[in-house]
C-alpha cells in the first residue's frame, strides 16, 4: 500500500472530523444524539489509551531525537495517526459524556482538555518548519495538557480516589459516631453504608443514572428511574432490587469489581427500606427487639485506615488464660465480661492485670475463687461493674461493705456466705443493689421474710433448703452382678448418700430400723440366700427394700435337650444356655436368652446316676412394654428311662396388673417334694396365651424369656 | 469462582509454609488477592471476633431432651373435650386426612382418649399441669410454655435428628456443635458441648451419637458424651506412676510431631487433634472437681431427689448439668429415654414423670437461687407430641398414643424467655390455632437468645453456606422477654 496515499486519506479525515468535533462541543448541551452513536461513546475508555501512548512517544521524539530524525513519511504517518486517534477519542468522549451525569466541573475541564489535545496533535502534522527550541516548548506544553486533562477523565471513570493509596480508597474515611440510640437509623447505619459503598458513583462528584445518594433530599429525589425507595420492580423497591441482583447481572449494584455490600449491610438496607425508609426515626423509637434497631445499634461503620473490624476495640487476648476468660459482651460492645474458673489455678496477678481495662468490666464471675480482701480492693477499682458473682468465696459480709461504693453494681451473688437478717439489713442500707442472691444450704426463707417484705428496693433471692420436706431415700445398691454361688460369693452393698445406714436380712424378713443387722463390710454367701437391704437416715423416710436372690448351683446336669425349640429370633446358644452360669442382661436380644411365644417351653435334663432334686429356680426377664410377661406355670416331671415321666409338682405364678410397669429380671421357683431320685427331669414352662385387655397387644400370646436354671 | 480461587490459594499457602519454594512474592500476591487469607489460623478465631452479633440474653443452654416424645395431652395441654368425648371417633374434619404412622394408619377406628390425669392451673400465668408433674407445676411462674410446636417428621429418628441438627438426614452439625463453633467455650478446661444420657422404665427409643455429631464442622465441636458410670469421662485418669510433668512432656513431644505432620500434609484435622489432646489434659484437672457429686449439701440432694447421687440417673444428670453449666459449658444436652408410650400410657408416663419431675424443677430452682437462671436457657421437650386418639385397645382408663408431629408442647426457662403460656391448639389438641412454632423457628429463637443472628451464622461446606436453620426459621419475638 502506498504510504503517501494513506497519509493523505488520514489528513482528509482529520480535516473532516475536527470541525465536527468543534461543532459537537459547541452544541453538546442542546443536541440530541441517536442511540447507536451514544453506544459508540462506550469505546472512549478503550481507544483513549492509543493517542496517549503515541502522544507521549511523540513528545519524547521531539525532545530528544531531533538530531536523529525518522524518515519523513514514517514521521508523518505517526503524526497523522496520533491526530486522527486523538480526534476520534475526543468525539467518542463527547458521546459518552451524554450517557451519564458526571460532575460538571471535572467534565468541562476534561472536555476542553480533550479538544486541545486533538487540535495540538493536528498542529503537529505541520510542525516540520517550526524552529527546534520552540518545538520543544510546544512539546512540553502538550505533555502537560495530555497528562493533566486525561487524569480528569480518569477521575470521572474511576472515581475521585483513583490514584490514592489503596487502603484509603477501599474504605472512605468515616467518623465513628458514638453508639447512641438517640441517633436516627439513617444517621447511625444507612448514611455510612451509602457513603462508603455508593456515593463515589452516586454523589457530588459523579452522578450515574442521575442518582445522588449523599443526603436524604437527593435520595428522595431519586434517579432517572424515579424514587429508589418507593418505585417497585418485581415487588421490590428499586434500591433493594438492584442490590440483590446477582453479582454478574449488569444492573447489580455496587457494580462487579467495586467494593460490595456485606450481608449485614444488605440486611440493614432491606430492613430499613421495608420499614418505610424513614430518615427521622430514632433507634430509640423502635422496639428494643426490633431487628432493625438491633442491627443498627450493632453496625459499625468502617474506620479510616482499614476495614479490619478487629481493630476497633482493644484486643483482649492478653488478659485471657486457660482459667480466665475476658470477652466483650458481643461484637461491637465496649463492655467486658470476666469469668474465673478452677480455684486451684487462681492467680491474683491475673485479677490485677485487669485494672488496665477496669472501666469496661461490667460482669465479673469469681465463684469459688479464693478471693482475699486485697483482691477485693482490686475489684473496687472496677467502677462500672453491674453484676458480681462471689458465690462460695471465703469473704464475709463485712468485707463486702466497700462494694456499696460501686454505684452501678445492681446484681450481687454471695451464695454460701453466712448472713442473717441483722447483718443483711445493715449491709443493704444505702446499697446500690437491686438483686442479691444469698442462698446457702441452711438458709431459711422465714428468717428473711420480714426483711424481704420491708425492703422493696432489693430483690432478695433466698432459695430453699427444703428442711420441712421429708422425702424417701433411694434404695441401697447391691454390687454383685452374678447371682450364682459356685463355692462362695462376696457381696458389697452401698449407698451414695453420706450418713445413711444400710440394714439387711438374709432370712426373708423385711429389714427394719431396730433389729436388722447394720451393713458394715462385705457379705459372703455360700448357700441359697435372699438378701434384702434397706437404707435409713434421720430426717428422711427409709428407702424401699431392695432384694436379690443368690443361688447355690452345685448340681450340674450331665445332659440337656429341648423338647420344644425356642423362637428362631432368640435361640441363645442352644439348650446349654440354661446351665452355662451366664446370665443375660436387660438387653434381651444379646444372645444369652431363650424365648418362647407360640409354643410352651419344654426341655429335659439328664444325670448319669439317679439324683434327688429339691428345688429348681429359673431366672427370667419381664418387660410388659415388650410383651414379655412372667412365666405362667412350671411343671416338673421325673423319669428313669427318659420315656415314662411322672409329675412331681407344678407351680403357678401371678400375671401382671395393668398399673405395673416392669422391666427387670425375676426368678421363678418350683419345689420338688420328697426324696425320690431320678435320672431324667422334664420341665414344662407355660406362657400367657392371651395378653389381658388393658395391654396394647391384647389377645395375642405373651413372650417368656429364660436364661438360666439353678438346681439344688 | 471465588471458592475455587480461595481453595487454590489455600493449597498454595500450605506449600509455601512447608517448602518456601515459591518465595515471598507469591505470598504477598496471595494475600492481596484474598484479604484475610493469612489473618487467622482457624475459623473459630474468625468467629470469636464477630459473634455474638448482638447482646446475648442467654450465655448457656441446658437442653433436657425428653426422648421418645412425652404426651402433651397428659402433661401440659389440657383438653376437657377429649375427656368428654372419650371413646368417640376422631372427627374427620379435625384430622383432615393428615398422614399417620404405619403403626396406627391401618386402625379401623380412631377413638379419642381423654387424659386419665387430673389437671390444675398453677402460678400467675395460669398454665395447666397434670397431677403427675407437681414439681414442674410449682415452677410455673418461671416457665415459658409453648403449646404450639410442630415438626415435619413423624418417626423418632428423623424427628430427633431434625430437632438436634435442623435437618432430618443425619449429616449436619448438632445445635450444640454450632454453638461451640460460633461462641466457643467459656471455660477452656471443659468441652463447650457436653452430652448426658439417662433412661426411664418406659418404652425405650435409642439415642445415637449422630445426634451430637459435629457434621461438617471441625471435630473439636462434637458433643462430649459423659458416661453414666462412676467415671463420667472415660480414660481421663492417668495410669499409675505417670505424673503431670511427664504427661506434659509427652504431650509436647506428640504435639511437635503433629505440627510437623501438619506442615507436610496440611490436614486441618491434625490441628484439631492437638487441640483435643490439650483439652483432655486440662480436663483431667477440671472434670473430677465438677463431676464429684458427693460434696453437694444435703439440701441440694433433697431438691434434686436422692437419685441424683446415683450416676446415670436423670436426676444425677440434671445436677451434673448445673455444675457443668455454672463452670462455663455452653451447651449441656441431656436425653432421657422412655417416653414412647404407644400402649399402657397412664402407667408408663407416671414412671417417666417420677424420673424427671423433681430434678427438672430442681434445676430451675437451683440455677435461680444462684443467680444463674437469667443467663442460662433451660429447654424441656421431646421430638414431637402424641395423638389425641388411642393406639391399640381403648378402655375406660388405659390407652396408648401414637406419634403426633402437628402440635405439641415444650417449655423453656431463664435465659431471656418470657414466662407465660404461648400458642394454642384446637379443642381436640390436634391442630394449632395460634402462634405456630416450627422447629426452624425454635432454633432461630434459641440462637437469637444466644446473641446470634441465625441468618448470618453460616459455615461454607462443599460450595454452599449452611445454617442451623437451613433456609427457613424466624425468631419468635412473642416468647422473648
Amino acid at each position: 500500500m502506498d504510504i503517501k496515499k494513506l497519509i493523505r486519506q488520514g489528513e482528509w479525515c482529520i480535516w473532516f472530523l475536527n470541525p465536527l468535533l468543534l461543532l459537537l462541543v459547541i452544541y453538546s448541551e442542546t443536541s440530541k444524539t441517536n442511540n447507536v452513536l451514544l453506544w459508540l461513546g462506550k469505546l472512549h475508555p478503550l481507544v483513549l489509551h492509543f493517542p496517549i501512548v503515541l502522544g507521549i512517544a511523540i513528545v519524547i521524539y521531539f525532545l530528544f531525537f531531533q538530531n536523529n530524525k525518522l524518515e519523513e513519511n514514517t514521521e508523518k504517518l505517526i503524526l497523522v495517526g496520533n491526530a486522527l486517534l486523538a480526534t476520534i477519542v475526543a468525539i467518542l468522549g463527547l458521546l459518552l459524556s451524554k450517557q451519564d451525569a458526571y460532575d460538571t466541573a471535572t467534565l468541562n475541564l476534561h472536555k476542553w482538555g480533550g479538544l486541545s489535545i486533538a487540535f495540538i496533535s493536528w498542529l503537529f502534522i505541520y510542525s516540520k518548519n517550526i524552529a527546534g527550541s520552540f518545538k520543544k516548548i510546544i512539546a512540553l506544553a502538550y505533555l502537560w495538557v495530555l497528562l493533566f486533562f486525561t487524569h480528569q477523565g480518569a477521575l470521572l471513570t474511576h472515581g475521585e480516589n483513583a490514584l490514592s493509596m489503596p487502603a484509603a480508597a477501599v474504605v472512605k474515611a468515616e467518623e465513628v459516631k458514638k453508639v447512641d440510640s438517640s441517633l436516627t437509623v439513617y444517621e447511625k447505619a444507612i448514611e455510612p453504608i451509602l457513603a462508603q459503598k455508593c456515593v463515589s458513583c452516586h454523589g457530588p462528584e459523579k452522578v450515574k443514572g442521575q442518582l445522588k445518594l449523599q443526603s436524604p433530599e437527593f435520595i428522595i429525589k431519586g434517579g432517572k428511574d424515579g424514587n429508589i425507595l418507593t418505585n417497585f420492580h418485581n415487588g421490590e423497591a428499586l434500591l433493594l432490587q438492584r442490590i440483590h441482583l446477582p453479582n454478574a447481572d449488569e444492573k447489580h449494584m455496587p457494580p462487579d469489581g467495586k467494593l460490595q455490600l456485606t450481608l449485614e449491610e444488605l440486611t440493614l438496607l432491606s430492613k430499613w427500606v421495608k420499614a418505610g425508609g424513614n430518615f427521622t426515626k430514632k433507634i430509640s423509637e423502635l422496639a428494643k427487639t426490633d431487628s432493625l434497631a438491633i442491627l443498627a445499634m450493632a453496625y459499625k461503620a468502617p474506620v479510616k485506615g482499614g476495614g479490619d473490624t478487629k481493630n476497633k476495640a482493644p484486643d483482649l487476648k492478653q488478659y485471657n488464660s486457660s482459667y480466665l476468660t475476658v470477652n466483650y459482651l458481643f461484637n461491637g460492645s465496649e463492655e467486658i465480661a470476666v469469668n474465673f474458673f478452677q480455684s486451684s489455678f487462681y492467680k491474683k496477678e491475673q485479677l490485677a492485670n485487669l485494672v488496665k481495662i477496669k472501666d469496661k468490666i461490667v460482669n465479673l464471675n469469681m465463684q469459688g475463687m479464693p478471693v482475699t480482701k486485697e483482691d477485693l480492693a482490686i475489684i473496687l477499682q472496677f467502677t462500672k461493674l453491674k453484676k458480681l458473682n462471689l458465690n462460695y468465696t471465703k469473704l464475709t459480709l463485712n468485707d463486702l461493705e466497700p462494694l456499696k461504693s460501686i454505684t452501678s453494681l445492681t446484681n450481687l451473688s454471695i451464695c454460701g456466705m453466712d448472713v442473717n437478717q441483722n447483718s443483711l439489713t445493715k449491709f443493704l442500707e444505702k446499697a446500690p443493689f437491686t438483686e442479691i442472691n444469698i442462698w446457702t444450704n441452711h438458709s431459711n426463707e422465714k428468717e428473711f421474710q420480714q426483711l424481704s417484705a420491708s425492703n422493696k428496693k432489693v430483690k432478695i433471692i433466698i432459695g430453699d433448703n427444703l428442711d420441712t420436706e421429708i422425702i424417701k431415700l433411694t434404695s441401697p445398691i447391691i454390687e454383685q452382678d452374678s447371682s450364682i454361688i459356685v463355692t462362695s460369693l462376696d457381696v458389697v452393698v452401698k449407698h451414695f448418700l453420706k450418713g445413711t445406714v444400710v440394714r439387711y436380712t438374709t432370712d426373708g424378713k423385711e429389714p427394719d430400723s431396730l433389729t436388722s443387722p447394720i451393713y458394715s463390710k462385705k457379705l459372703r454367701f455360700t448357700k441359697n440366700t435372699i438378701l434384702k437391704t434397706r437404707a435409713f437416715k434421720p430426717g428422711w423416710l427409709s428407702s424401699d427394700v431392695v432384694q436379690k436372690t443368690f443361688y447355690k448351683s452345685d448340681i450340674h446336669p450331665d445332659s440337656i435337650y429341648f423338647v420344644t425349640n425356642p423362637d428362631k429370633k432368640y435361640p441363645g446358644t442352644g439348650a446349654k444356655t440354661l446351665i452355662d452360669y451366664e446370665l443375660g442382661e436387660q438387653n434381651f436380644s444379646n444372645g444369652k436368652w431363650l424365648a418362647y411365644r407360640d409354643t410352651m417351653m419344654k426341655f429335659v435334663i439328664g444325670f448319669k446316676e439317679m439324683r434327688p432334686l429339691h428345688e429348681a429356680h429359673f431366672n427370667a426377664f419381664v418387660d410388659n412394654g415388650a410383651y414379655i410377661f412372667p412365666i405362667l406355670s412350671i411343671m416338673i416331671e421325673g423319669s428313669n428311662d427318659g420315656k415314662q415321666f411322672r409329675k412331681l409338682n407344678e407351680a403357678r405364678f401371678p400375671s401382671l396388673e395393668k398399673t405395673e410397669v416392669v422391666r427387670e429380671n425375676k426368678s421363678f421357683s418350683c419345689r420338688i417334694p420328697g426324696e425320690a431320685a431320678y435320672k431324667f427331669y422334664r420341665f414344662t414352662l407355660l406362657n400367657l396365651k392371651k395378653l389381658p385387655k388393658w395391654h396394647p397387644g391384647k389377645g395375642t400370646p405373651a413372650w417368656i424369656f429364660v436364661d438360666e436354671l439353678f438346681l439344688n | 469462582m471465588n471458592e475455587f480461587l480461595e481453595h487454590g490459594l489455600n493449597q498454595n499457602r500450605r506449600k509455601f509454609l512447608s517448602k518456601l519454594s515459591l518465595g515471598i512474592g507469591g505470598l504477598a500476591l496471595g494475600s492481596l488477592m484474598v484479604p484475610g487469607l493469612f489473618d487467622a489460623s482457624n475459623e473459630e478465631e474468625l468467629f470469636a471476633n464477630v459473634l455474638p452479633h448482638f447482646a446475648p440474653k442467654a450465655k448457656r443452654v441446658i437442653y433436657l431432651f425428653q426422648n421418645g416424645a412425652p404426651s402433651q395431652l397428659d402433661l401440659y395441654d389440657y383438653k376437657p373435650m377429649l375427656q368428654k368425648m372419650h371413646g368417640q371417633e376422631l372427627p374427620a374434619s379435625i384430622r383432615n386426612g393428615q398422614r399417620l404412622t404405619g403403626m396406627t394408619s391401618s386402625q379401623a377406628k380412631f377413638p379419642l382418649a381423654g387424659t386419665k390425669f387430673n389437671f390444675a392451673q398453677h402460678g400467675a400465668n395460669g398454665g395447666w399441669f397434670s397431677e403427675s408433674i407437681p414439681h414442674i407445676a410449682s415452677m410455673s411462674d418461671e416457665l415459658c410454655i409453648v403449646r404450639s410446636m410442630y415438626t415435619e417428621a413423624i418417626n423418632h429418628d428423623p424427628a430427633l435428628t431434625f430437632f438436634q441438627t435442623g435437618a432430618q438426614v443425619g449429616n449436619r452439625p448438632s445445635m450444640g456443635s454450632w454453638v461451640s463453633y460460633g461462641l466457643g467455650s467459656e471455660n477452656k478446661n471443659l468441652p463447650a458441648f457436653c452430652v448426658l444420657l439417662s433412661k426411664g422404665k418406659g418404652n425405650g427409643q435409642g439415642v445415637y451419637s449422630k445426634l451430637w455429631n459435629n457434621g461438617f464442622l471441625d471435630s473439636i465441636h462434637q458433643g462430649v458424651q459423659f458416661s453414666s458410670g462412676e467415671e463420667p469421662v472415660k480414660y481421663l485418669t492417668d495410669p499409675e506412676f505417670i505424673d503431670r510433668g511427664d504427661k506434659r512432656k509427652i504431650l509436647d513431644e506428640i504435639a511437635s510431631l503433629n505440627q510437623e505432620a501438619y506442615k507436610n500434609m496440611g490436614d486441618p484435622e491434625i490441628v484439631t487433634k492437638i487441640q483435643q489432646y490439650e483439652l483432655a489434659y486440662r480436663m483431667q484437672m477440671a472434670v473430677p472437681e465438677i463431676t464429684s457429686l458427693q460434696n453437694e449439701p444435703e439440701s441440694i440432694v433433697k431438691m434434686y431427689g436422692p437419685e441424683c447421687l446415683a450416676p446415670g440417673t436423670y436426676a444425677a444428670n440434671c445436677l451434673l448439668a448445673r455444675k457443668l453449666s455454672e463452670n462455663g459449658v455452653r451447651f449441656v444436652q441431656l436425653y432421657h429415654q422412655g417416653w414412647d408410650s404407644h400402649g399402657n400410657l397412664p402407667a408408663e408416663i407416671v414412671g417417666q414423670c417420677k424420673d424427671v419431675d423433681r430434678p427438672s424443677a430442681a434445676l430451675i430452682k437451683d440455677l435461680k437461687q444462684r443467680g444463674l437462671l437469667e443467663e442460662t436457657l433451660v429447654i424441656w421437650g421431646g421430638e414431637f407430641g402424641r395423638t389425641n386418639y388411642c393406639q391399640g385397645a381403648l378402655t375406660k382408663d388405659n390407652y396408648g398414643r401414637d406419634h403426633h408431629p402437628r402440635a405439641f408442647t415444650i417449655w423453656m426457662a431463664g435465659g431471656g424467655v418470657k414466662p407465660g403460656v404461648f400458642g394454642e391448639t384446637d379443642d381436640f389438641g390436634y391442630n394449632i390455632n395460634s402462634l405456630p412454632v416450627h422447629v426452624h423457628d425454635f432454633h432461630a429463637t434459641v440462637m437469637h437468645l444466644m446473641g446470634v443472628d441465625h441468618e448470618r451464622f453460616t459455615f461454607k461446606h462443599q460450595g454452599r453456606r449452611y445454617r442451623l436453620t437451613d433456609v427457613a426459621g424466624k425468631v419468635i419475638n412473642e416468647i422473648i422477654s
